[in-house]
């Protein structure tokens, strides 16, 4: 039946014109972030010699140094420049035919840094609300569901990692581990994740006492049964909102980090990093600002969108 | 007068403060004996006295002008001069770096209601400028039996300046007022305000809007941000140079930078003047050496090394690393050339220059990881000399001593955390610190000079200009190569 | 339910208990130390030596640091079980219980007075955003749930979302550049809370200045919640809307805004009050980036430059204040929970 379930949803969802929108936005933003290097690079994505038809992408400078002179044709990403690129008689400059977004202070191009920025980004947003959304809806259904003690463990739990000053946790990890994003995203998932475990909480609290739990357990359904395939659909609204509000707040706390100075390690390109350098440049760079501006929000909205339709297509009282 | 203060300073009290910004305001409330004259940059008194120096040149013998005046009305005396020394060294006053400066003061001792004796344990050749230069507080404040640190005096502090300390405003303003019962000439300004104001583009937003009479410059805000014409009408700019480097650090304790081919390497491979250039928009020089570039140890014959890629390479190639695999970063006995440079967070112009250095950097094959750290975290990391390499700066005084930078018994513990040794170097070091010959002692800093050159413990980078832009009210701005680089008794509203 | 009550605040002490144990041990064990920074270590050429042993262990000793962490096992074997717990978190304790959180190590004022100067210009700020946030979010989410679907309600929720992704630090300086001098217009103030000279001013020139001085920041601090809480409450009023009880009441014959407000609206509340027990350590937390940008000196800055510093007893101190306001707040939406939906027992 599970199947059948899932395939409702579909049908209810493709009806909300705005997710499916999202819903392609997301796609398209994830495929650019898979394909950042054919998209945007100074290696070359096609090479045709006499060894044949090769992509250059993931080839070393020393092996391109060989081969593209010998080349009859080579063709390079429609960016023909790298995220880390330099050119220092090129700063600041603004948008133009040979930099479409503009360069940042060491004259490093504009949109290659926001495509590869997207890989950032995306991951950030995934990599941290799969933490947060998978602890806090597994504690938090626990909590609600069996009550006594296990709830006030849990919640006691749950109150001592509220307690905690996240930016220390962030900074002694940074300290102590070796950078990179990925910690700051895992980070930024381990301080999340109470949330959600207390808005499930509340909702199992509210859904337990209902006529449909006690009609499941009558019929001999166990515990996780329950708690899972009948309580939890019911209980996911809220969730799925924090789950996309989740999404945004983690790639919002990348670039408030950056803006801090504890961001992504340099020279990692992300839209919050090129948004934070932003800030001293404003008044005649606009274009620092609004570019990774733009990508954070339209990323942020098609995530959001996304999720107010799952969780419209979910409730299936909504059926139209 | 409106100026801003970039951060609130912890506390007021001279003697426990340890930022710049106390420094800043303190800089005309407290006064000390002797003082460096910014213009003739020769030491002379502050507060009007004479000295005697003995031959040994461990004893100095200062007599100082009665009816001088703290700022509450009572005298200063001898008893003060002691008092104040004596807390320096009490363990339970908060002042380690302080004590740290002064402990090869033998005592300091009353011989008169104003004369007093300062003993040294052994002769260095900046002894009188450190003799006169101890903090001066009042005793009949601070002591009076409580926490001398917490005494609220700190909040309050009295001096014998020719400006007095009248209001802080936590987290908003510090107001201090012209001393009308100055001994000494009295300034133009009555009142200076220093607003707290953290954030740079705000600050200069705040000075645009004419709330501000002075501001502190960053490179690109004063090429960008500051060359219109409606500024330039309201506005002046000047820039100075203040004794200060900036460096890249590199561990000579290990592999790779402990053979002195591959830090030549590196040298090489920073292209310094684009950077400067480009980065920093030409406001500043680049330099070669452990010295201030306008003092007089500076060898200005030594030039920089040029940016050299195929010297680079020759050189790593020499020491052992080549591309053996082919992979297209160089390698030695299996290990690729791989190191971490780091940085502390918050300056932007490090990043600028870090990424750079590792674009060109890769273009020989070798790879550089930039790893930002916050302060606290890359004070520990050097401390421990757990870096391959880390990129700071340092501030020095205008005669400075090269003992706590490069001597060998201070790369254990002490401030030489890439591990500098070098035996005629020690050698040159101490003689130089019992030196008391300007111009002898200049030879031997040029040889010094000359050493660290060849050895390259450092890659130098500049020594960058200081910027400021005021107020065409101001008349009298005139800049000095020495801290602060400008005075503000000077001044006087324009007509 | 008063059992309950009791019950619950009496399980705040260990958890307390277990906050500030985990807390402390975090911040002494990270790395990075107050005393390293006390020597300006990295600052100044030409300062001195090294330091001398000697003179570390006195700024240890001064700032209490000499002591072991948790256990001091060379005391316990001297003077048997009082030593054990000489160490530093357990003297901690013992002042925090009376109500002394020690002196701050940058300026040895105490700690409490630190704290105290800056909450009332944290509150401020947190006070009047949260309020106006709640003013407008419940009303939209409302909206957006009764009318969802319809043409406004797309345009609410793109607005909403659009406002909700743009960062804060962003924001601000935008806000700056457009409305507070410089090159465009001039409507607001940028700096602090008051103007120069604030003081003198009458009681009522006061408080327009300042609330002139609170447009900006409160601005910034309350647009992005503004879709957060309004979401949820859509959220919980949709879920409620579409309950049986609510066709129930309309066939009954009920006028669609009594079904809204009185049956629908206070069981939707549930995710509301959720966040609603969020709120109150939120009203003392601040944030370092509006401070920042608006040079307001509020407990965010506080707390951040602390923490930069290793300022270890104001971090302790705001952390255990800031622990108590949310266990309270905890406390208070689960009792909340009960009387906003009478099923809900705690039994």
């Amino acid at each position: 039946m599970k199947q059948g379930y899932w395939h409702i949803v579909w049908r209810q969802f493709r009806k909300r014109r705005l997710a499916v929108a999202g819903l392609y936005l997301i796609v398209l933003l994830f495929l650019v972030a898979i394909l950042a290097p054919f998209i945007a690079g100074n290696k070359p994505i096609l090479i045709w010699s006499d060894d044949g038809l090769k992509t250059g992408v993931f080839m070393s400078d020393r092996e391109l140094r060989d081969i593209v002179p010998r080349a009859r044709c080579t063709i390079y990403p429609p960016i023909p420049y790298s995220p880390t690129q330099y050119d220092l008689e090129e700063r600041l400059e603004p948008p133009s035919g040979k930099h479409l977004l503009g360069t940042d202070d060491r004259g490093r191009d504009i949109a290659s840094r926001m495509v590869h920025g997207a890989r950032i980004s995306l991951s950030v947003g995934f990599v941290a609300v799969s933490i947060f959304v998978a602890l806090g809806i597994v504690t938090g259904s626990f909590a609600g569901y069996y009550g006594g003690w296990l709830d006030a463990l849990i919640s006691r739990i749950i109150e001592v990692w509220l307690c905690f000053p996240t930016l220390f946790l962030i900074l002694a990890a940074l300290a102590v581990l070796p950078q990179s994003i990925y910690i700051i995203m895992v980070v930024i998932g381990l301080t999340g994740w109470t949330g959600v475990a207390r808005l499930v909480r509340g909702e199992f609290l509210k859904l337990r006492p209902q006529d449909f739990v006690a009609a499941s357990r009558a019929v001999g359904a166990g515990g996780g049964r329950i708690m899972f395939r009948h309580i939890l659909p019911n209980a996911l609204g809220p969730v799925l909102v924090s789950a996309t509000f989740g999404v945004a707040a983690a790639i919002l706390v990348e670039s408030a980090l950056s803006f801090l100075g504890f961001g992504v390690p340099p020279p990692t390109p992300s839209w919050g990093d090129t948004l934070s350098q932003a800030r001293n440049y404003m008044d005649f760079a606009w274009w620092l600002a609004l570019f990774p501006g733009m990508a954070i929000f339209v990323t942020i909205t098609a995530y959001n969108l996304v999720g107010e339709g799952l969780r419209d297509s979910i409730d299936p009282r909504l059926t139209q | 007068m409106i100026r801003r203060l970039g951060s609130e300073p912890d506390t007021l009290n001279s003697i426990t403060a340890t930022d710049y910004y106390e420094e800043t305001v303190n800089r005309y409330v407290t006064e000390t004996m002797l003082w460096r004259n910014y213009e003739t940059l020769e030491i002379e008194p502050q507060i009007p006295c004479t000295w005697t120096e003995s031959d040994d040149h461990l004893v100095y013998t200062f007599e100082f002008q009665p009816g001088i005046l703290w700022h509450d009305g009572v005298e200063l005396t001898a008893d003060d001069v002691v008092y104040s020394f004596d807390k320096i060294m009490d363990p339970k006053v908060d002042c380690a770096h302080l004590r740290n400066y002064f402990k090869d003061i033998e005592t300091v001792q009353k011989t008169g209601k104003y004369s007093f004796r300062v003993v040294w344990k052994k002769p260095y050749f900046r002894s009188l400028e450190m003799s006169g230069g101890i903090p001066l507080v009042p005793k009949h404040v601070f002591d009076d039996g409580a926490d001398f640190n917490k005494n609220p005096a700190g909040r309050h502090p009295i001096g014998t300046g020719p400006y007095k300390f009248v209001s802080w405003t936590t987290g908003r303003k510090i107001v201090i007022e012209r001393n009308e019962r100055y001994y000494g000439k009295k300034p133009f300004w009555k009142r200076v305000v220093f607003k707290i104001i953290k954030d740079d583009p705000i600050a200069l937003q705040i000075f645009k809007k004419e709330q501000l009479d002075m501001i502190g410059l960053r490179p690109f805000q004063w090429e960008r941000q500051t060359a219109s014409r409606a500024f330039q009408r309201k506005f002046n700019k000047v820039d100075f140079y203040l004794p200060a480097y900036s460096y890249l650090g590199w561990n000579m304790r290990r592999e790779p930078f402990s053979d002195r081919r591959v830090r030549l390497a590196m040298t090489h491979m920073v292209d310094r003047k684009p950077i400067l250039d480009k980065i920093f928009y030409g406001l500043g020089t680049i330099v070669t050496g452990p010295f201030y570039v306008k003092g007089p140890e500076y060898d200005r014959n030594i030039k920089p090394y040029p940016y050299d890629p195929r010297r680079a390479e020759e050189l790593l190639s020499e020491a052992g690393w080549r591309d053996t695999d082919e992979d297209g970063w160089l390698d030695k006995e299996g290990e690729k050339f791989s190191f971490e440079l780091l940085m502390p967070s918050g300056v932007a112009e490090y990043e600028q220059m870090a990424t750079v250095l590792k674009e060109d950097l890769k273009t020989i094959g070798v790879d550089m990881g930039i790893r930002r750290l916050e302060w606290a975290t890359f004070l520990r990391f050097v401390h421990e000399h757990k870096f391959d390499s880390y990129a700071a700066a340092w501030i020095l005084a205008y005669v400075s001593d090269p003992y706590q930078l490069w001597h060998s018994s201070q790369a254990e513990k002490g401030s030489n955390y890439v591990g500098f040794v070098n035996g005629e170097a020690d050698i040159l070091i101490d003689k130089i610190r019992r030196e008391f010959d300007g111009e002898k002692r200049r030879k031997m800093c040029y040889r010094f000079h000359e050493i660290i050159h060849d050895a390259q413990p450092y890659t130098f980078m500049f020594t960058s200009k200081s910027l400021m832009a005021y107020t065409k009210e101001i008349e009298g701005f005139r800049t000095y190569v020495i801290r602060p680089g400008y005075d503000i008794r000077q001044w006087r509203r324009a007509p | 339910m008063r059992t309950y009550i009791i019950k619950r605040l009496l399980l705040c002490i260990p958890t307390l208990f277990g906050i500030t144990l985990v807390t402390f041990l975090i911040i002494q064990l990270a790395p990075g130390s107050p005393v390293e920074m006390r020597l300006r270590a990295l600052a100044g050429a030409g300062m001195g030596e090294e330091v001398t042993a000697e003179i570390i262990e006195q700024t240890k000793k001064l700032y209490g640091l000499d002591k072991p962490v948790l256990f001091n096992t060379t005391a316990f074997r001297e003077k048997g079980i009082g030593g054990l717990f000489d160490a530093r978190y357990w003297i901690w304790l013992r002042k925090v219980a009376l109500l002394d959180f020690g002196d701050s190590y940058k300026d040895h004022r105490k700690v409490s007075e630190k704290i105290l100067e800056r909450v009332p210009v944290t509150l401020q700020l947190s006070v009047i955003s949260i309020f106006l946030v709640y003013l407008f979010a419940i009303p939209i989410g409302v909206y957006s749930s009764v009318y969802h679907e319809s043409g406004s309600d797309k345009v609410l929720t793109l607005l909403l979302f659009v406002l909700y992704s743009l960062p804060s630090f962003w924001v601000a300086t935008m806000l700056i550049i457009f409305l507070g001098g410089g090159e465009y217009l001039n409507i607001f103030p940028i700096y602090g809370l008051s103007s120069e000279g604030a003081e003198n001013m009458g009681a009522w020139a006061w408080l327009l200045d300042r609330l002139w001085h609170l447009v900006l920041p409160v601005g910034c601090l309350a647009y992005g919640s503004l879709a957060v809480i309004s979401r949820y409450c859509r959220v919980g009023m949709l879920d409620t809307l579409r309950q049986d009880y609510i066709r129930t009441a309309r066939a009954k014959g009920l006028s669609e805004k009594i079904v809204i407000f009185k049956h629908a609206f206070r069981n939707s509340l549930i995710p509301i009050v959720t966040l609603l027990g969020m709120l109150l350590p939120a009203l003392l937390g601040g944030s370092i980036i509006i401070e920042s940008i608006f040079s307001i000196p509020g407990m965010g800055q506080l707390a951040f430059e602390a923490i930069l510093s290793r300022d270890y007893p104001v971090v302790m101190g705001i952390a255990t204040i800031s622990a108590i306001l949310t266990l309270l707040g905890i406390l208070l939406a689960d009792i909340l929970y009960a009387v906003v939906d009478p099923r809900i027992s705690y039994e």
